[in-house]
C-alpha cells in the first residue's frame, strides 16, 4: 500500500472525510488517462462505483450534414463535414472568462431574446469544463422523412 | 502541439485549385520579429479585460495547441471548400 493511499484511509478512519470522498481520492490516485478535476468528481467516480472500465476520451466533435437538391434548392447534393478537436473547444470556452463584467448584462439580455435564459456571471470555468466533458456523450441523429433525405449527425469520436 | 501545416482546397464547377499546403511553422519568423509589438497588444488587452498577461498567453497557446486535427469540408451547389489543419 503506498503512502498516499494509507493517508486517505487514515483520514477516513479519523472521520475527516466521507467514504465517497475517500473513494474519489483513491480513484484519482490510480494510474490512467489524465483527467481534469471535474472529471475526477464525475466520470471517474461513477466508473469506479459501477466497476466499469473507464472509456477512452473523445478527441473530436464531428458534425455531418447531407442534404439533397430538393431540400436546399441548390444544384447537386450539399454536404458538410466538420471535425473540431475537443481541445480547441476547451480552449474556446475558457475565452468566455475574458468577457468583461459590464458586457454580461447585455449578453444575458441578447441570449434571453433568443430563447436562451442564461446568466453568464453564474457560469464558472469548472462548469464549462464539465459541459465539454459531458459533450463526449452527445449523439444527435436527424433523418428527414416524407421524401426529405436530409441527414444530420452530431457526435464525438 | 501547435499547427505546422494548413491544407486548403477550393473547387468550383469551372475551376479548382490544387490542394495548397501552407507551412504554418514559417509564421514563427514574423511572430518572433513582431514579438515586442504582440507583447504590447497583449498587455493592453490584459488591462482592458482585467486579467493577467500570463493567463492570456496560456489561452492563446491553448487555442493554438487545439487547432491541429481541425477539418472542415463543405460541398454545396457544385462548389467545394476543404480546410484541414495538421
Amino acid at each position: 500500500m503506498n503512502e498516499n493511499r494509507r493517508q486517505i484511509l487514515e483520514m477516513l478512519a479519523a472521520g475527516k472525510i466521507t467514504a465517497d470522498e475517500a473513494e474519489r481520492l483513491i480513484a484519482a490516485l490510480e494510474p490512467g488517462p489524465a483527467t481534469s478535476v471535474g472529471q475526477q468528481t464525475g466520470s471517474a467516480a461513477s466508473s469506479s462505483a459501477t466497476g466499469a472500465t473507464p472509456k477512452t476520451r473523445a478527441k473530436y466533435l464531428r458534425v455531418l450534414v447531407d442534404a439533397d437538391e430538393s431540400m436546399t434548392g441548390m444544384k447537386g447534393p450539399t454536404s458538410v463535414n466538420v471535425r473540431v478537436p475537443m481541445q480547441l473547444l476547451r480552449a474556446g470556452v475558457r475565452l468566455a472568462s475574458l468577457i468583461p463584467a459590464q458586457a454580461h448584462d447585455q449578453l444575458d439580455d441578447a441570449l434571453k431574446g433568443h430563447g436562451v435564459p442564461l446568466t453568464l456571471s453564474q457560469i464558472k470555468p469548472e462548469n464549462l469544463e464539465e459541459l465539454i466533458d459531458h459533450l463526449e456523450d452527445l449523439t444527435v441523429d436527424v433523418n428527414g422523412s416524407e421524401g426529405n433525405t436530409t441527414k444530420v449527425r452530431v457526435f464525438c469520436e | 502541439m501547435i499547427p505546422n501545416f494548413a491544407v486548403i482546397g477550393i473547387q468550383t464547377p469551372h475551376w479548382h485549385t490544387p490542394r495548397l499546403w501552407l507551412p504554418l511553422f514559417l509564421l514563427w519568423i514574423p511572430v518572433i520579429l513582431l514579438s515586442p509589438l504582440i507583447f504590447l497588444v497583449l498587455v493592453g488587452f490584459a488591462i482592458t479585460t482585467r486579467t493577467t498577461i500570463w493567463r492570456l498567453i496560456a489561452m492563446a497557446w491553448g487555442l493554438l495547441g487545439g487547432l491541429p486535427g481541425t477539418h472542415v469540408h463543405v460541398r454545396a451547389d457544385g462548389n467545394q471548400v476543404l480546410v484541414r489543419i495538421l
